[in-house]
């Protein structure tokens, strides 16, 4: 019974985000909006294993929260250097020497 | 009678949890500008996590679930905290700017370059932390870079820290 409360609260911030990510003005906006919605998921993946009795599904929620803060950075890293290489190998590649 | 206790407190941190996951969501839906909508995810990802884990603790009981709730749930804090100052570190280079409160007390998008000097020449500033010396030879000058910094940070012939460093007028806001 709890769970399936703090399931529908989750799941009505989880669609609050997806409308910030569909209307954020900015990239940062969608960006911090998909970071949210990764965090929503594994917080719904560990309620859903301990309402429905099979917890094991927490170990899907901690590779997917490592994935989620991996993808963030590199979304960021890629809006600073078009790259997700460094910045550095992209000149010495492109150099005739 | 302690299996009562412990379920009302789980299920208190649970609602409790799920609520201030809610305030958080409303938050980043309703609130004005990037920087703001970042101070209120973070209130979901703190407290509503921390005490949904709270909740999911006390009903798993002494056992590697709760090692493994607690796992995550600090890999969540970890992972939430640098991923906002990142967010909100390539925000401030890319020149959004914040809103902040004008003379007559409205939200105007100040270019907090002009309040903070320091910010400035902190932006003019590569953004990795190495200095082009580190990393081997200095970038040339005319810089043959596939992804073209935006002019006024660019990592070659600006990284000398430059006290009078002006953001580029032309550079564009998003």
């Amino acid at each position: 019974m709890m769970f399936a409360v703090a399931i529908l609260g989750v799941l009505a911030a989880l669609s609050l985000a997806v409308i910030r990510a569909l209307k954020g003005p900015t990239a940062f906006d969608r960006l911090l909006a998909a970071n949210a919605i990764g965090t929503s998921a594994i917080v719904l993946l560990a309620l859903f294993g301990f309402m429905t009795g099979r917890p094991e599904f927490l170990d899907i929620g901690i590779t997917y929260a490592l994935l989620n803060m991996i993808g963030t950075l590199a979304v960021l890293k890629f809006f600073r250097y078009g790259a997700l290489g460094h910045a550095q190998d992209a000149v010495k590649e492109r150099e005739p020497e | 009678m302690i299996a009562l206790l412990v379920d009302i407190l789980s299920g208190a941190a649970l609602t409790a949890g799920a609520a201030f996951y809610l305030i958080g969501a409303i938050g980043m839906t309703r609130m004005p500008d990037v920087f703001t909508r970042m101070h209120a995810v973070s209130v979901s990802e703190t407290m509503g996590v921390g005490l949904m884990a709270l909740g999911m603790i006390l009903q798993a009981g002494p056992s590697l679930l709760a090692i493994k709730i607690a796992f995550v749930v600090l890999v969540l804090w970890a992972t939430g905290a640098v991923a906002t100052h990142a967010l909100s570190r390539a925000a401030l280079h890319d020149g959004v700017k914040p809103l902040l409160a004008g003379p007559d007390g409205r939200l105007v998008a100040t270019d907090c370059v002009d309040l903070f000097p320091e910010l400035g020449v902190r932006l003019a500033q590569p953004l990795s932390s190495e200095t082009p010396e580190e990393r081997g030879t200095p970038l040339p000058e005319d810089g043959a870079v596939i992804a073209e910094p935006a002019p006024g940070y660019g990592p070659a012939g600006n990284t000398g820290a430059n006290p009078d460093a002006e953001p580029d007028p032309t550079r564009e806001g998003r």
